[in-house]
């Protein structure tokens, strides 16, 4: 009886709780309902109808038809513009990973005084506002007249390129721009997880001989391996979910360039705003979307096994 | 040749690296930089040079008084006010109750959060759109208020959740047995001790609101009604139009604010940031 007792309090205790807690964020909680996930079932919704500039109202369900001209033909160019990221995401993050890992290690160079002025002058991109540090690439670098890269070709006296005309060109100068914008914050992980790393290692392989690349190949890289990780994994998420330097360079509406690269997030934002198909267009955000939950799922359990 | 000279002449050539990288890396702006001061405005001409050779704030003036940049920075700190004090005042009794308690559908909630949180606002712009337009709520404020809100809550949430998992709980307890009130707590430690999580939170919301454009030019369709972001995306120079000169000041004033900030709270920055397990 008296058990009965406690058990009822430690029941009321919990209730009381919950309640409170719920309580609390609600307000909060309520706004990513209606805000976030609402819109993203309604996104659901339309992507089972025909909606598009002509059936703005009077739309109708036509099932799965969006997906199937999304993932079956291929001329649609979702799955061009997949191939695309796909490329893109391991292009960017092999360059990242590599130059930062290269420019962390000369910061980490024994006697370098200025270590911390470099620092913070190579960082700088990451300080400045995303959109405007491309707007400013866009313009003052690759303007096909009065950009600096054709000012300098031809006060060499070569012909001005149009940087972003081609689709080849325009990925490279794109990358190039993700490069300058992505670096600082991968140079300021990797320079993070090299300072934190205990020296006596290195002395004692310098003692058995070991060389500088097998220094690096199985005492740093190991080590900093977990460190970075997390920061990785991030930053190819953001690589792969990128919009801005490829929708800001070539295809602003009224000022297309000329080259023809989509990655999946700009395709999607084309087709609803530009083409009007909304009925595909969601459909194609459902896609990524499941893309990513898929992905997250994936690397939340590999992080959790290592754990 | 000694080791000591050897390792001079690699100290040499890595400063010299060094320095050509930094400059590298500067160009685009030390180029927006010079041209927004030149004053012969001769961007065709074969002799640039990062000096200017006459100096002039012509172009500073003329974002001031030809741009109407005063009222869009007026929007834009009107927008980023009123996300900044919706999403906190929900999110921070929110984050202290995933963070303190737990209950049933915890887990489950917060699995949800980093789902959403992968997920980029820029696929529901769309069905946002055609939700809100029957409100009346297009080309208004409080449209973009509820969008920039909802996409910052979550963020918050789990931000600031990550944050106050890191504070001992055993400092409130101590202060419980103390007979502090649960009023008390929360005001006179909880929360001056959630002070760097809650200042980055704020700034990372002040930056997004700041930056975020695409939003602001689909949903807001006059100049007078433009944020920062979307003001200065309406005055880029094209390849035919508008004046690069002025774009550059224009890129230049709006970034300032940003990097200030940026600098300031640098140290913050990876602690407030990184504790919450997310970046921004």
């Amino acid at each position: 009886m008296k058990k009965q007792q406690h058990t009822d309090r430690e029941k009321k205790k919990i209730r009381r709780e919950t309640l409170s807690a719920y309580g609390q964020s609600l307000p909060s909680l309520l706004l990513i309902l209606l805000i976030v996930i609402f819109p993203i079932i309604y996104t659901g919704y339309i992507s089972l109808t025909n909606m598009n500039v002509y059936h703005w109202n009077n739309y109708e369900l036509i099932g799965l038809e969006n997906y199937k001209d999304a993932l079956l033909v291929f001329d649609n160019g979702f799955l061009t513009a997949l191939f695309v990221t796909i490329l893109w995401t391991i292009v960017n993050m092999v360059l990242q990973l590599v130059i930062a890992y290269g420019i962390a290690m000369l910061l980490n160079t024994k006697g370098l005084r200025l270590r911390n002025v470099y620092r913070t002058l190579l960082i700088f991109p990451w300080a400045m506002p995303g959109y405007v540090s491309i707007l400013l690439w866009k313009t003052g670098m690759y303007n096909s007249q009065f950009g600096l890269l054709n000012q300098w070709i031809q006060k060499l006296g070569g012909e001005p390129v149009r940087w972003l005309g081609s689709n080849v060109l325009a990925f490279i100068s794109c990358t190039v721009v993700n490069l300058w914008l992505a670096l600082p914050f991968m140079i300021t992980i990797i320079d993070g997880a090299l300072q934190s790393l205990d020296k006596s290692f290195y002395e004692s392989a310098v003692l058995d001989g070991a060389t500088w690349l097998e220094q690096t190949r199985y005492i740093t890289i190991p080590m900093i391996k977990p460190i970075i990780a997390p920061s990785v994994l991030i930053t190819t998420f953001t690589t792969f979910k990128q919009f801005d330097i490829i929708y800001l360079l070539t295809q602003q509406v009224g000022a297309k360039t000329g080259a023809d690269i989509h990655t999946i997030l700009t395709y999607a934002y084309e087709k609803a705003f530009i083409t009007n198909n909304y009925g595909y267009s969601s459909a194609i955000s459902i896609l990524i979307f499941g893309m990513l939950l898929v992905f997250s799922m994936l690397t939340s359990a590999k992080s959790r096994e290592e754990v | 040749m000694s080791k000591k000279n050897k390792q001079t002449i690699r100290l040499i050539i890595v400063n010299l690296f060094f320095i050509l990288i930094c400059f590298g890396v500067l160009i685009p702006i030390l180029y927006a930089f010079s041209v927004s001061l030149n004053a012969e405005n001769s961007l065709l001409g074969a002799n640039f040079s990062f000096l200017p050779k006459r100096m002039t704030l012509q172009n500073y003036k003329a974002v001031f008084t030809e741009k109407p940049i005063l009222l869009w920075f007026k929007n834009s700190m009107i927008l980023a006010v009123v996300t900044l004090v919706i999403s906190l005042g929900t999110g921070i009794p929110a984050a202290y109750a995933f963070s303190r308690k737990r209950f049933p559908g915890r887990k489950l909630i917060l699995k949800i959060l980093i789902l959403l949180y992968a997920f980029p606002s820029l696929l529901s712009m769309m069905a946002l759109y055609k939700l809100l337009s029957p409100m009346g709520l297009i080309n208004t404020k409080t449209g973009l208020i509820i969008v920039y809100t909802g996409t910052m809550a979550v963020f918050a949430l789990w931000n600031m959740k990550g944050y106050f998992d890191t504070i001992p709980v055993e400092i409130e307890e101590a202060a419980r047995i103390d007979g502090a009130s649960q009023f008390r707590l929360v005001t006179g430690i909880v929360l001056p001790l959630a002070k760097p999580t809650i200042a980055v939170t704020a700034m990372m919301i002040l930056v997004y609101v700041w930056n975020e454009y695409i939003f602001a030019i689909n949903f807001m369709t006059g100049s007078d009604t433009y944020t920062l972001a979307a003001g200065l995306y309406s005055l880029q120079a094209t390849e035919m139009s508008g004046s690069w000169p002025v774009f550059s000041a224009a890129s230049l004033v709006v970034s300032l604010p940003i990097l200030i900030v940026f600098f300031a709270l640098q140290k913050n920055m990876t602690t407030g940031l990184t504790s919450g397990g997310v970046k921004g």
